[in-house]
């Protein structure tokens, strides 16, 4: 990694004040030059949540991936290397079926998954998309390898701002760490009496099955407005 | 040198030390001796905060500047100590008025006998954590060059973010994994407030009061509350309303 893109990153990063989650994806969108830009925080059972994300699209395809535990990010992770989609509708080797599906749905077309990680901390994944076909340019490549670098590095450096057991407030500020879908599952878990790990499992089953977003069924869930029985 | 050229080469020296072995001291000793060297000031010292918590000086331009550092932080009292605790700029204009002997009754003349007149101090600070202050001593009464006050502010900057980038550096492990127990306490957290809401039929606010009042008076932390409520190992009713 050339010291001349690190220090683009980093002059990018330096350019309004404070630093905090939601501008990383802005400054990778805009370093890269695609059209969304997201960070997923993952943990090595599954993915955690969204960072930021820098539109709705990137917010969706990370939404995609935490609920249905597939896609570049999910794989650039597990992998610990790029996993890159240049056609998401005409793909080389079909993967991803239910992601593809709902990624082509907000007009992703290419999709590319980049890992975090900072020393022997591997934090999750740095996701692109783009609203055309096409592969990455060799530059965009090296630039997106720098923000994932500088990325995990700058999350590192805010959670080391936090009083010790806290999430560093500069990291909750665009963040999605799907806190409704955990509510619905303490709901759900009651209502059926199970343990919450299978109130997870119902929920996601349930979106699946209804082609609903699981934020979207958990809200429902957590605002009594659906109740799932047993089957 | 010019004093522009001495400025830029501090800001890239402390930038390149952005490598897993660089020595904190050294790096603030010389940009202590560099402040000196291109800022309109007698003597710079730095003070940061100790892992436990405590405040410490770190680096100094001189004895006399260490002695006097030293002092205020065993009298807890001084400009560069209240610059820490407000994580804002400290500017004593003359330090033989009044209301300075007022304000730091045994700092003052302590400083004043070792021949300072005015100090300047700003504060290490990244977001909502200050990390320490850099502080700065003249021999003359009267304001620093605003110059010389932004140049100062920036090279605490730099110095800040290359001491949390060190820190994260040889903690990257430790930072990951507080962030991700970090995660999952509220994860959990959030579990245990749908459990509370399913079981009594309160909202997810009143549900968080429960299980926060419950660890008050148990003197628990949240999280365990909340392991224990989605466990099973406590029933909802147990908790105080």
């Amino acid at each position: 990694m050339s010291n001349e893109r690190r220090a683009r990153v980093l002059a990018e990063l330096a350019k309004q004040g404070d630093l905090d989650g939601s501008r990383l994806c802005d400054v990778a969108g805009a370093v890269v030059g695609v059209t969304g830009a997201g960070i997923m925080i993952m943990s090595s059972d599954s993915p955690l949540g969204s960072l930021c994300s820098s539109n709705a699209m990137s917010g969706v395809i990370e939404d995609l991936q935490y609920a249905l535990g597939e896609g570049p990010c999910v794989d650039a992770y597990g992998l610990d290397r790029p996993v890159l989609e240049p056609d998401l509708a005409n793909p080389a080797t079909p993967r991803w079926l239910a992601f593809s599906r709902g990624a082509l749905e907000v007009g992703a077309r290419a999709v590319f998954g980049f890992p975090l990680r900072f020393g022997a901390a591997r934090l999750g994944a740095l996701n692109l998309c783009s609203d055309r076909a096409g592969a990455l340019s060799d530059d965009q490549y090296a630039d997106a390898l720098t923000v994932a670098d500088v990325a995990a590095e700058a999350v590192l450096v805010l959670q080391a701002g936090a009083p010790p057991g806290q999430l560093a407030t500069a990291l909750e500020t665009d963040a999605n760490f799907q806190y409704v879908v955990h509510q619905a599952a303490g709901m759900v878990s009651v209502h059926l009496s199970v343990s919450i790990a299978e109130a997870l499992v119902r929920l996601r089953a349930h979106a699946f099955a209804t082609g609903r977003p699981l934020t979207d069924v958990a809200a429902d869930v957590v605002a009594l407005k659906l109740r799932l029985a047993h089957d | 040198m010019s004093r522009e050229g001495s400025l830029v080469r501090t800001f890239v020296e402390l930038a390149d030390n952005l490598v897993a072995d660089f020595d904190v001291v050294e790096v603030l000793t010389v940009l202590a001796h560099r402040c000196v060297e291109v800022l309109d000031v007698a003597d710079a010292g730095l003070m940061l905060q100790s892992p436990r918590g405590d405040l410490r000086v770190v680096a100094s331009s001189s004895e006399t500047m260490r002695l006097l550092e030293l002092f205020e932080l065993q009298a807890d009292e001084g400009p560069c100590v209240d610059c820490y605790r407000s994580g804002r700029a400290v500017a004593v204009l003359n330090l033989e008025l009044e209301a300075a002997a007022d304000r730091w009754p045994r700092f003052v003349p302590k400083a004043v006998d070792a021949g300072v007149r005015s100090v300047h101090a700003v504060p290490m600070r990244l977001r909502d954590q200050t990390i320490g202050a850099l502080n700065l001593f003249r021999d003359d009464e009267g304001p620093m060059p605003d110059d010389d006050v932004v140049a100062a502010q920036a090279l605490a900057d730099v110095a800040t973010i290359a001491i949390l980038q060190h820190r994260a550096a040889i903690n990257a492990q430790l930072l990951y994994d507080q962030l991700t127990e970090a995660l999952n306490s509220r994860v959990v957290i959030e579990q245990a407030k749908g459990v509370v809401a399913a079981r009594t039929g309160v909202d997810m606010e009143e549900a968080f009061g429960r299980l926060r009042r419950h660890a008050r008076a148990q003197r628990a932390r949240l999280v365990d509350v909340a392991h224990a409520v989605v466990t099973n190992a406590i029933t909802v009713d147990a908790l105080e309303s």
